[in-house]
């Protein structure tokens, strides 16, 4: 096997042609061919690149589905958000292990098979899910997990089982301006030349766009920053790393709605002048890879990508595909850009902004894949393509999960109360619905009647229903271990912080919380909120307060009441330290 | 012309691309901070200088410097954040500054002592990373190490060496060596680089330098009596019988007695105390029971065993107001120095394998308490009012407190009276 390892590392050096920002894409390559990256490779790369050897290794120790210790031929990871427990997930977990004889997260012995779970892979609605050798796989139960098993004990090579497992479909119940239009491709990209920046900017503007990833930055005031700023080359970048759990709808965009999302990206570079664009498709989205680089390669093939598109001359324009590696902080503009370029996602200082120093310290918008697809049709239908008939312009795709007879995608025009979400979708009896992914808002029964817009609650698309029967602690404590799982652990307050939130609420959910607890995780989750350096830490506290707040039966029936309980079980220190005495004694 | 900002209140200049924490430098205003060295590029991830600027809470480090900006920094809102996260850093880390090299010249509990951090108040995580001493002249203990990335700076930026790196995330992150081995020894590490210098705590060391300088000499022991410190910390109020004695217990857990040797240094002045306060049970009066209900509590020593545990609770049961006496008692202290090593280890190390024993066994009469397998700080198990730090804490600072408790006034434990050493 060794005598293998040097010449995949060296086709790996000259497919991305010795590129150091390329480093990850070969770091990954080599994952997925080898279930792990050998210390052969690292040297191979290293010197390739003229890169130290320990900052490979602390790219393969930050991104989650890079390994330097081999994983299992069969590599097996389950989504481990709330809504694949409330699917039954955990379940399929210890069957799945049971079945194969493996523990969570440590290859078998034999080097067979490793099972680990991992963060939302955004198969919300179909899951529990799974990925297998970088694929993923939808409707995991109980008994596809025994016919997982079997096809492992048999042998049977991950392209041999059933075919329908992987096939990811999309279930889109309702269809707006947006999912529901026939493009002619080419038309925004022609328009926009035509208009010119000025113009384009314009029309996106009186149609109120604004970004559709979570902070409702105004699009064409972004694209206007970068336009304006001095330099010799731009970029335009998708943020397609869609990691906030409980969002799907960018899958099912860049599913079924590929050729918008290009458009769009056109429309964008044509306006700010950027020849160069990239996807960053997270790594759990693998299996939409492929389609996504046949269109671009198609686009080409019709003169609407590459050089002197559409026949103008002088406008180049092309797109590639760059896979994140597993990190839900490489989502935030800055980290994605710093993963682009081959790094840690760490954050970067700002200001200054990815708009005038992105990409190799060059201007780049980095955009949603869903703000772009709405882009491309306010360009090529102008402005009145997003008009509803409410107070708030614009529309938004959710993606709705959890307890309800018809979870999907729905798009719905800005402003509409959750009640008629609810409805839309079917849900009953429901206790609590959590609008947008962890860092978004609880809202209980009584606040069925706020709007899903950019100035109520705001959304990235998320939209998780919880009935009457779940226990909405447990809720919280899955989204407080995902942030401390996720935390990039560049700043002090997030870093710590949420490490502290996720062991007391841990000791909330065991039943040795008090109230002092309670008093000390709010003052963590000002401080987190205030000092920390991105979103993920300034949002980390806010699903267990809230979900004290809303749902404090949850909490209190697991509480004693009292002000103090000790941070460990001391009960069961004490027992643990008689035990070491009556070995000690059966031993003689 | 000249720029101005206004820190605080008083008006600071500036210069053309100046961040905040500069000017202020400058200016000679102190914004706490660890991460930032005026050398370096800000790395603004400490966020210990985090200020109020124009109302929005900012790295002051990262942060330019903009005509007319106004800034808040030294009030008691931004320094209990502060506080909070030097607290997050000692639970993050294995502090346990009485035996640490770089006590009295370390950044971190300067910072600490500054703004009136005397409790930990968070449990600890208690890390045990790897230690690297391969390097002739220089060692790494990582469970001091708190990410500031200087030496990643200095050994980069002014060594032109690139050794040091930040690997992981999260929890996992981890501070690693380029070199072969992975290990400082073939690194090129020289101990004249700056790197080897630059650490603010005592994660990167220089070797056969610990405990030079004798105490009062070291770099922040020149702070005593400058008034540097920004806080002190508070007591709950007794609620008390007029012209009655206080009543006081003490007891020793898992220490050394130092903190009660150092109260009885005092000296004469225990005549006046004994004015005023009563001994209850106290290993000074030799009293082993409680003969009744106590205004205080003093507990030297962290939780070793299952009889610390016993006593604690009865004296939290019949103490008013429980004082962590101590290093021991707020972090474990030297005692919490086993917490990396498994027990059953430390058992037949200590009485099987160690040397000197003959046919040992590890000890199982009942009479005997049973050891935990981590000696814990005195509040994780309960409640504690009041912390007063010192290894052992001085005879003048244990007076204060106590003469403060019994006049009804606040403790003031002002920088002098503050060690963690
Ligand atoms: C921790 C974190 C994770 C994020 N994840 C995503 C993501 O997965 N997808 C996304 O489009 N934006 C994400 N964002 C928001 C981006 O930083 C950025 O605002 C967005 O991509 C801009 O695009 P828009 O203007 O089209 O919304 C994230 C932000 C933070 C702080
Ligand atoms: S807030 Fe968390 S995720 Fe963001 S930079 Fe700080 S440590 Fe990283
Ligand atoms: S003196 Fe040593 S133990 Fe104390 S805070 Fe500094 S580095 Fe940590
Ligand atoms: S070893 Fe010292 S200088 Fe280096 S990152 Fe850690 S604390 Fe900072």
């Amino acid at each position: 096997m060794q005598s293998a390892a040097r010449p995949l590392a060296q086709e790996q050096l000259a497919r991305y042609d010795r590129d150091p920002a390329s480093i990850l894409q070969m770091l990954r390559n080599l994952q997925l061919q080898q279930n792990g990256i050998r210390p052969s490779d690292i040297e191979t790369l290293s010197e390739g690149l003229n890169v130290p050897a320990t900052k490979i290794k602390s790219l393969i120790d930050f991104y989650s589905f890079l390994h330097d210790r081999p994983r299992g031929s069969y590599d097996i990871y389950l989504s481990d958000s709330i809504t694949d427990r409330m699917l039954g997930g955990r379940e399929v977990a210890w069957t799945l292990c049971r079945e194969l004889g493996v523990r969570l997260g440590e290859p078998r012995p034999d080097g067979m098979v490793t099972v680990s779970t991992t963060s939302c892979t955004g198969l919300c609605e179909r899951g529990p899910a799974a990925i297998v050798d970088g694929l993923a796989i939808e409707r995991v139960d109980v008994e596809r997990a025994r016919e997982m098993a079997r096809l492992i004990k048999a042998g049977a090579p991950v392209d041999e089982w059933p075919l329908d497992w992987f096939l990811i479909d999309d279930e889109i119940h309702r269809k707006g301006p947006l999912l529901d239009a026939d493009r002619e491709p080419g038309a925004a990209t022609e328009r926009a030349i035509k208009l010119g920046p000025y113009m384009t900017l314009a029309e996106l503007q009186v149609a109120g766009l604004r970004g559709c990833g979570g902070a409702g930055f105004e699009t064409h005031q972004k694209w206007n920053l970068c336009r304006s700023a001095i330099a010799d080359r731009r970029f335009v970048i998708c943020n397609a790393d869609e990691g906030e759990p409980g969002t799907f709808k960018d899958r099912a965009l860049l599913n079924a709605y590929t050729d918008m999302l290009l458009e769009g990206m056109a429309v964008c570079a044509v306006t700010i002048g950027a020849t160069r664009g990239f996807i960053y498709l997270r790594h759990e989205y693998e299996f939409l890879r492929d389609r996504i680089e046949r269109r671009i390669q198609r686009r080409r093939d019709k003169g609407l990508l590459g050089r002197n598109i559409l026949g103008h001359h002088g406008i180049d324009f092309d797109i590639e595909v760059y896979m994140g590696a597993g990190s839900y902080v490489c989502g935030e503009e800055s980290a994605l850009i710093e993963s682009l370029e081959g790094h840690r996602g760490i954050p970067r200082i700002r200001p200054p902004f990815p708009v005038t120093n992105g990409y190799l310290g060059k201007p780049t918008v980095v955009n949603n894949v869903e703000t772009l697809c709405y882009a491309a049709g306010i360009l090529e239908q102008g402005p009145g393509f997003v008009a509803n008939d409410g107070d708030e312009p614009g529309w938004k795709l959710l993606s709705i999960s959890g307890d309800c007879a018809k979870p999907g995608i729905y798009e719905i025009p800005l402003g509409m109360p959750v009640r008629d979400v609810l409805a839309m979708c079917e849900a009953e009896n429901v206790q609590a619905v959590q609008v947008g992914g962890p860092g978004g808002t609880l809202i209980s029964a009584d606040e069925f009647d706020r709007r899903v817009s950019f100035n109520d609650l705001n959304t990235a698309g998320a939209f998780i229903i919880f009935d009457e029967s779940r226990d909405m602690l447990e809720v919280a404590l899955n989204f407080t271990h995902f942030f401390a799982h996720e935390s990039c652990g560049f700043c002090t307050p997030c870093r710590v912080g949420t490490k502290l939130m996720a062991q007391m609420a841990d000791k909330l959910a065991e039943g040795h919380g008090a109230r002092l607890d309670i008093e000390q995780m709010r003052r963590l989750h000002k401080i987190m909120t205030q000092a920390s350096h991105c979103g993920l830490g300034q949002v980390a506290a806010v699903p267990i307060l809230t979900a004290y707040e809303k749902f404090p039966d949850d909490f209190q029936r697991r509480m004693d009441d009292v002000d103090f309980q000790p941070t460990f079980d001391v009960e069961a220190a004490i027992e643990r330290s008689k035990q070491i005495v009556r070995e000690e004694e059966a031993a003689r | 012309m000249t720029r101005w900002i206004t820190i605080d209140g008083r008006a600071v200049p500036f210069a053309d691309g100046q961040t905040v924490m500069q000017a202020a430098t400058d200016a000679g205003v102190f914004i706490p901070h660890l991460c930032y060295h005026p050398d370096y590029a800000a790395n603004g991830s400490c966020k210990m200088c985090t200020c109020k600027i124009n109302g929005r809470q900012m790295s002051s480090c990262t942060t330019r410097a903009v005509e007319g900006q106004v800034i808040e920094s030294n009030t008691e809102e931004l320094n209990s954040e502060r506080r909070a996260l030097a607290q997050m850093l000692f639970a993050e880390g294995n502090h346990h500054c009485p035996s640490c090299e770089e006590s009295g010249n370390c950044v971190l509990q300067n910072m600490a002592y500054r703004l009136g951090m005397t409790a930990l108040m968070f449990p600890n995580f208690h890390p045990g990373r790897a230690t690297d001493a391969t390097h002739p002249d220089v060692l790494l203990n990582r469970d001091r190490c708190i990410y500031c990335e200087l030496c990643v700076r200095a050994s980069r930026d002014t060594d032109g060496k690139d050794i040091f790196c930040i690997s992981g995330r999260s929890e996992n992150k981890s501070l690693t060596i380029n070199s072969d081995s992975g290990t400082l020894a073939d690194s090129g590490l020289s101990i004249d680089d700056k790197a080897a210098e630059v650490c603010p705590v005592g994660a990167l060391i220089k070797k056969r330098e610990g405990f030079k300088q004798p105490i009062g000499e070291r770099e922040f022991d020149r702070l005593q009596g400058s008034g540097a410190q920004i806080r002190a910390p508070r007591m709950p109020k007794l609620i008390r019988e007029p012209g009655k004695k206080l009543k006081l217990a003490t007891c020793s857990l898992a220490g050394c007695f130092g903190c009660h040797m150092s109260f009885l240094d005092i000296d004469e002045r225990i005549l006046e105390l004994v004015e005023h306060v009563e001994f209850d049970r106290s290993p000074l009066d030799d009293l082993k029971e409680f003969t009744g209900e106590c205004d205080i509590g003093l507990i030297e020593g962290g939780v070793c065993n299952t009889e610390n545990i016993e006593t604690l609770r009865e004296f939290r049961k019949r103490c008013k107001v429980i004082i962590a006496v101590g290093a021991c008692a707020i972090s474990g202290g030297v005692p919490a120095l086993r917490n990396t090593i498994d027990v059953r280890e430390l058992l037949e190390e200590t009485y099987i394998n160690g040397m000197g024993v003959d046919n040992g066994q590890i000890p199982t009469d009942p009479e005997l308490p049973h050891i935990l397998e981590r000696v814990s700080p005195v509040h994780e198990v309960v409640k504690v009012d009041f912390f007063l730090p010192g290894c052992p804490p001085s005879a003048d600072a244990i007076w204060r407190v106590l003469t403060s408790v019994v006049a009804d006034e606040q403790p003031n434990l002002p920088y002098d009276l503050m060690h963690f050493d």
